[in-house]
């Protein structure tokens, strides 16, 4: 009885469930969502990659692992530097703490500017998800495709016969345009469409877009291809063609300066006139496209042909493009989100009393890091 | 209000925090961080030996166990979740269960969905370009109208 007399009055002590604010309970519950969302995201991408016949290498979808690898630096270097701010805040090192997150707003820019770059290689290439009926990217070389370059030659030819006038950069695209659909899609396509056999068939339309765009080949090595040798052979035959062409209109020259009768010469001047169009002009010019066709008229190296935005076989370059959107899209939105809040924070002076809010983003753009650190390897070198 | 309580506790944690953290070891930790990039990255360069046909699954497993060292790198020292109490465990093994089954799940119908792919999809779906033809000229020959 004693003791409760002299016990002291009882002080009631406030005891957080859980040895940790508020503010990052939340943070940490957001996470978890976050974990799952993400991982939904990869693990459906693994799934559809790994369940596919073929997938692209990064070089037929131009992504440049080197821009991938410098990325993952960046956003490793902007983890240092959140966390060093947290740091900084913890010491009441106000100054500094901006200094890192400034550096950390800053870092972050410089991974969605390298993005925007990479997206805007892309978009170049016709390679988006598309929602109109067709995108620009087909999954193997049929008809189809065929018929879809023929036709984006000729709306490309009608544009440039409209104009009033054409500048010579437009004339030579026009006759660029003409070369294009008179000596190389339309005799493969005729070629396609004549075929007796199934591998005829697919041989002229192999040819047709391995001269368009290709991809590499899966397994590296330097394998002797089939269409190198096909294109060297076309080289032969159109020298082989101007060669006699140029006899053929030497003959109807003389035919021409003999000739008495009005209408007969009216016909042989004709031919005379097509067969110096191919020779002077035509055949030259595709024999000059030649090694444009041997890398692939749409790749890297042509830079002078992207003009023509050709649609490219890619197969499943459409799913490839869906899945590299969706997932980088969405990362990307939450780089933007953290940027925001960074910048909204630029302005307050930290101290160990608020230092917790820089933990909360600390925690929120060390997730945005992780989510990157699977995404590089899966996108860029898988 | 809750910062209040939260500084309160802060306090105590700060304690903790002074043996643990430090410029060194994120220091230690960006430098790990660097060359383990520099690892996955190795795949990509002339000099990995595993290029053969078969062989892509030691790069990909090579390059997986990377990541998860990475991440957990991440997650330990620049997320402080080696010095957290249990409740990490509360949040962080449900979810990571759920991302694991999600994937499971997934597997039959989308993953393996090629498998019950009827002769004309096949013929209509994306295929490798530099694979060797002449079985899929072999059952295609003939198949289509007008030849």
């Amino acid at each position: 009885m004693s003791t409760t007399e002299h016990a002291p009055p009882i002080v009631l002590e406030y005891h957080p469930g859980l040895p940790l604010s508020r503010g990052k309970t939340i943070m940490w519950l957001f996470l978890s969502t976050e974990i799952m969302f993400f991982a939904a995201l990869i693990g459906v991408y693994i799934v559809i990659r790994f369940g596919a016949f073929t997938w692209p290498k990064p070089h037929d979808v131009h992504l440049s692992e080197p821009i991938g690898a410098f990325n993952t630096f960046v956003l490793i270097c902007s983890s240092v530097t959140i966390v060093l701010a947290f740091e900084m805040a913890k010491a009441n090192q106000s100054a500094l703490a901006k200094i890192w997150l400034g550096l950390t707003l800053l870092l972050g820019g410089v991974f969605l500017g390298v993005k925007g770059y990479e997206y805007q290689a892309k978009f170049a290439h016709g390679i988006y998800p598309s929602a109109s009926p067709r995108s620009q990217l087909y999954e193997r070389a049929d008809l189809k495709y065929a018929a879809a370059v023929r036709m984006r030659l000729t709306d490309i030819r009608a544009d440039l016969e409209k104009l009033p006038e054409r500048t010579e950069e437009q004339e030579k695209r026009l006759t660029t345009c003409n070369v294009l659909l008179n000596q190389f899609v339309r005799p493969l396509e005729k070629k396609a469409v004549m075929a007796d056999t199934a591998a005829e068939r697919q041989a002229a339309l192999d040819s047709l877009a391995y001269g368009v765009f290709h991809t590499e080949p899966h397994h590296g090595g330097d394998e002797p291809s089939v269409e190198k040798t096909k294109l060297a052979a076309e080289e032969d035959r159109l020298k082989a063609l101007i060669v006699s062409s140029s006899a053929e209109r030497e003959a109807i020259g003389k035919q021409l300066a003999t000739t008495e009768d009005a209408e007969a010469k009216g016909k042989l001047q004709a031919e005379y006139d097509t067969l110096g169009r191919a020779v002077d002009s035509e055949i030259p010019k595709m024999i000059e496209l030649l090694p444009q066709l041997k890398n692939g008229l749409m790749s890297d190296d042509n830079e002078n042909a992207h003009w023509l935005k050709l649609p490219l076989m890619i197969p499943s370059g459409n799913m490839w493009a869906s899945t590299y959107f969706l997932l980088t899209g969405f990362h990307a939105i939450h780089v933007i989100v953290g940027l925001i809040a960074f910048a909204l924070m630029l302005p307050m002076t930290f101290t160990a009393k608020n230092a917790g809010i820089l933990e909360n983003i600390g925690l929120y753009w060390h997730f945005v890091d992780l989510v990157w650190i699977f995404l590089f390897p899966l996108l860029y070198l898988f | 209000m809750t910062d209040q309580h939260s500084t309160a506790h802060g306090n105590t944690a700060h304690a903790d925090h002074e043996h643990h953290g430090g410029l060194g070891l994120y220091i230690y930790v960006f430098f790990a961080l660097c060359v383990l990039t520099g690892a996955s990255f190795f795949t990509y360069s002339a000099a990995w030996p595993f290029k053969g046909e078969n062989q892509q699954w030691v790069g990909w497993t090579f390059m997986m166990a990377v990541s998860c060292t990475k991440a957990m790198l991440v997650i330990m020292f620049f997320m402080h979740v080696k010095y957290e109490k249990s409740w990490k465990y509360v949040l962080t093994v449900p979810t990571a269960m759920m991302a694991v089954f999600l994937v499971l799940m997934l597997i039959p119908d989308v993953g393996m969905r090629t498998e019950h792919y009827d002769e004309v999809r096949k013929r209509n779906a994306a295929i490798d370009p530099h694979a060797d033809r002449d079985d899929a000229d072999h059952d295609h020959a003939g198949e289509r109208p007008g030849h």
